[in-house]
């Protein structure tokens, strides 16, 4: 609990400025982006630089409190929400970009940097940061970090973990250690690997080195009207097995572009039961025979339009009608719950048949906005809390993401477990496959003060012991084994 | 004496690791047998060779889960009958290696520029720890958050911390057609030259220094790649490889890394503007470098230098106070060399991970010292 004199330590050594005590103030972050999940902390501290994080992470252990550390509080899985009497740390000072260094083609950023904010400071030269999260305008690289963030180009360019070269973290007892380093070739083992996605359990990241690329020579997108969602699903395989890889491919439902044209006269058809974004880029010549092959693709599966995008304020524009379609469902259901759930790309028909049925029998609409071509999908649940919709649309939401496990994939490509799922885990993982990440998480943090209560599944959290492990759906066919 | 094992299923893997008391050391094609630190005597030794084969290749999803002791090439040469391919190109692939051998020893080879190495490219795997748990992190699918990402913790720990019984892989498509510019230059000069190859619009997907010319891959359509790799070569004063000499080129390429002799063999990262600095330093320490490869844009290099343990703890030391990693990749026979640089702070992270999941250090013991050190007065 925290009392008079842990404040006074706080406050010595963060200013009183860096300290929030009063009620009104620490209501500001009882929740992340995933607002059903609320939890008043009992201190925020707002450090300002990494040393102070340090300073606040060895208050912490001296009082034995635990803690979350938060950026933007954007995240969408309950990562971020405070434990009951612990400390949120957040990183929301710690702003600077400390350098771009084009000739090694990198950048070093404190963890509250907004993403987008480093592809804008590398343009100038000709460089920019890949994953793209959606909410890239408003969410932080220390964010990334702890989910292991994607976003619609990590088809062809990678996760979060694949452009973090090196991290300074602070583990929970205030010690400050380097994980990675200046090259992705590393002497040992891959300990920035296990760290990055770690959802804030294993200590919190204050500095990141992240690779920037070149920006390609050139970029086409399409934005392709379908007659059906089996004919874009058709489409996306056919590209792949073309063997084409494009920067990104997404899809969406007519009732996600229904919302998405209300919000951002994006210019979507919204009549159209389906349509794919598709986005190319690389060397002019490979690009443009790779488009001519795509586009033909897309007309061999019956598109009613093609719409190219030739200025580059266009095509921001197409890209808008995506990356706004999860807000703008707020325009056509008055509340609405972003699922994140993934499985092999070759069964993206039958899970969104499946989704259907579902949403039918649950008497709820879902609107489809998802990653096509890595099988990532977004099911948006609509539902209306003042008609008491609340508990059903939940349900529908979790059945949802335990179908993406019965079809061989996974309860979160992006938006993490934190809170949210952390009982659906027993679902996807055995009791010794949790039982080992748990041996890892506790070599890190013995007393568990990093972020408490996410991820894993507890009896506090789930209510009861989490279930048995059934054995996969694919392990009992013989197509995947365990032992 | 050690007894050997050869388990053909993770079931056998896992009795064989439950049954036999004593330290183990994990075992594959035994081509990087003699990288990282002496391994101690072992009580058994686990040859994973026989846990063998593609559980599961979907085409249409690009991902592949194979079993640990598969040798890659034989896994590279299935894959392209489906036109895929995993993007990676040790050099130790040639001689045998396993998938898992490559893994645990965070092998790659020139692709690395675009591709990374295997930890890139690992989506999901099954591991065996020293008490018998057997444990799945990842999954089949390429884009996946749920739970740590455990994998990563194995790749380099050299038959450490854990058994890594079979990989999930993601896959890329082979590409139609694979063109080698090669511009002849000086180490020195190659850092400038690999800078203006990576600004041009030929997206190199490897760019090595070696034996005095610098080469870059540029892959994509049959029409496409020579274009553009005709293009680079024009730009930066080079020419284009006939596809002989460009097998030719990167099989010398491939052997300088391999170079077996009397010496012993560092691979080191550093950042890549401090790389000519480091190597200028390190020949003037250790009397003159030998088999240098270099990837300037990475700033990873291997070269080879005096098999004398102060030489080498030298090296290290002063990639190090660079800021950068080194691995000791050959040790002659009968030589005892420093495997590791200076433990940086995040050693005490990789103690505890140790302490945790293989607490009696019965699983290679000595690969990773002095960062894990052995216990003290425990023979093996």
């Amino acid at each position: 609990m925290v009392d008079a004199a842990m404040v006074r330590e706080f406050t010595d050594l963060l200013s009183e400025n860096g300290v929030i005590t009063d009620e009104v103030g620490l209501r500001s972050y009882e929740c992340d982006g995933l607002t059903g999940f609320r939890q008043v902390p009992a201190l925020v501290v707002l450090p300002r630089d990494a040393q102070e994080v340090a300073g606040a992470v060895r208050l912490c252990a001296k009082y034995g409190m635990p803690f979350v550390a938060r950026g933007a509080g954007t995240g969408l899985s309950g990562g971020a929400m405070p434990v009951a009497d612990g400390v949120v740390i957040s990183l929301q000072k710690l702003r600077r970009i400390l350098e771009i260094d084009v000739e090694n083609r990198r950048a070093v950023l404190e963890p509250g940097v907004y993403n987008l904010e480093i592809s804008k400071a590398a343009a100038p030269y000709g460089l920019y940061y890949a994953p793209d999260p959606s909410s890239q305008q408003v969410c932080t690289i220390g964010g990334n970090v702890a989910e292991n963030s994607g976003g619609a180009h990590c088809l062809k360019y990678g996760f979060t973990t694949n452009h973090v070269l090196e991290m300074e973290v602070v583990l929970a007892d205030g010690s400050v250690v380097t994980l990675g380093g200046p090259t992705g070739e590393q002497a040992g083992p891959d300990l920035r690997g296990l760290f990055i996605g770690s959802e804030g359990t294993l200590g919190v990241c204050t500095k990141v080195t992240v690779r920037l690329l070149q920006t390609p020579e050139t970029v086409r997108t399409v934005l392709a009207d379908f007659p059906s969602i089996e004919a874009a699903g058709d489409t996306v395989g056919d590209i792949v097995d073309a063997a084409i890889i494009p920067a990104a491919v997404e899809m969406m439902d007519s009732l996600a572009m229904e919302a998405s044209e209300a919000a951002t006269g994006a210019g979507l058809t919204v009549e159209s039961p389906a349509a794919l974004i598709i986005e190319l880029d690389g060397p002019a010549d490979e690009v443009e025979a790779e488009f001519e092959h795509l586009t033909a693709i897309c007309e061999r599966h019956g598109a009613t339009r093609l719409h190219v995008p030739t200025e580059a304020e266009e095509r921001q524009k197409v890209w808008k009608g995506r990356k706004a379609a999860f807000a703008a469902v707020g325009r056509i259901s008055p509340d609405y719950i972003v699922q994140d759930g993934v499985v092999p790309r070759t069964r993206l028909a039958e899970v969104l048949t499946r989704i259907a049925e579902m949403g039918r029998d649950a008497g709820l609409r879902v609107a489809n906005v998802f990653h096509a071509g890595d099988g990532n999908l977004h099911p948006l649940v609509l539902y209306s809390e003042a008609a008491g919709e609340h508990d059903v649309a939940e349900k529908l939401s979790t059945d949802i993401a335990e179908l993406c496990v019965e079809l061989g994939g996974s309860l979160s490509g992006e938006h993490g477990i934190g809170t949210d799922k952390a009982c659906s885990m027993p679902a996807m993982f055995s009791e010794d496959d949790l039982g080992v990440m748990h041996r890892v998480r506790l070599a890190f943090d013995p007393d568990s003060r990093c972020n408490p209560g996410k991820l894993f599944p507890t009896p506090r959290l789930c209510g009861e012991r989490p279930g048995k492990y059934q054995p996969h759906p694919l392990e009992e066919a013989g197509v995947i084994e365990r032992l | 004496m050690s007894e050997t094992v050869t388990p053909t299923t993770v079931d056998d893997l896992r009795d064989a690791v439950l049954d036999r008391p004593g330290t183990i050391r994990v075992a594959g094609a035994g081509t990087a047998a003699d990288w990282a630190g002496t391994p101690a005597p072992a009580d058994s030794v686990l040859d994973l060779t026989g846990l063998s084969g593609i559980v599961t290749h979907n085409p249409g999803d690009m991902t592949v889960e194979v079993r640990a002791g598969t040798p890659f090439a034989q896994l590279q040469s299935e894959l392209g009958e489906h036109h895929q391919r995993v993007a990676v190109d040790p050099a130790r692939a040639a001689e045998g290696a396993t998938l898992g051998g490559l893994f645990a020893t965070a092998d790659s080879g020139p692709r690395a520029l675009q591709y990374g190495s295997l930890r890139d490219l690992v989506i999901g795997a099954t591991i065996v720890l020293a008490d018998g748990t057997v444990a799945r992190s990842g999954g089949h699918v390429i884009k996946n958050v749920a739970g740590y990402d455990l994998t990563k913790v194995l790749h380099g720990a050299h038959g450490t911390l854990g058994v890594v019984a079979g990989l999930v892989l993601r896959l890329h498509p082979t590409p139609q057609a694979t063109a080698t510019v090669a511009v002849a230059c000086d180490r020195g000069a190659s850092a400038d030259l690999a800078r203006r190859i990576a600004d041009s619009p030929a997206e190199a997907v490897a760019v090595q220094w070696h034996a005095g010319r610098l080469l870059a891959v540029v892959e994509g359509s049959e029409s496409g790649a020579e274009a553009r790799a005709r293009r680079l070569a024009e730009s930066v004063g080079g020419e284009l490889l006939a596809p002989d000499d460009a097998t030719a080129a990167w099989d010398a390429h491939a052997a300088s890394v391999r170079h077996r002799g009397e010496r012993a063999v560092l691979r080191f990262g550093v950042i890549p503007s401090a790389l000519t600095g480091v190597l200028d330093g390190l020949d003037a320490d250790t009397g003159g470098l030998d088999e240098v490869t270099t990837s300037p844009r990475t700033g990873v290099a291997t070269v080879s230098v005096p098999a004398d343990a102060d030489v080498v703890a030298a090296a290290h030391r002063r990639i190090a106070e660079a800021g950068g990693t080194s691995t000791l990749r050959q040790r002659p026979a009968g030589a005892e060399l420093p495997a590791l640089g200076p433990a940086p702070a995040a050693a005490t992270v990789l103690r505890a991970v140790a302490a945790s999941l293989d607490p009696d250090q019965r699983l290679g013991r000595g690969r990773l010292a002095p960062w894990i050190p052995q216990p003290t007065g425990v023979s093996a």
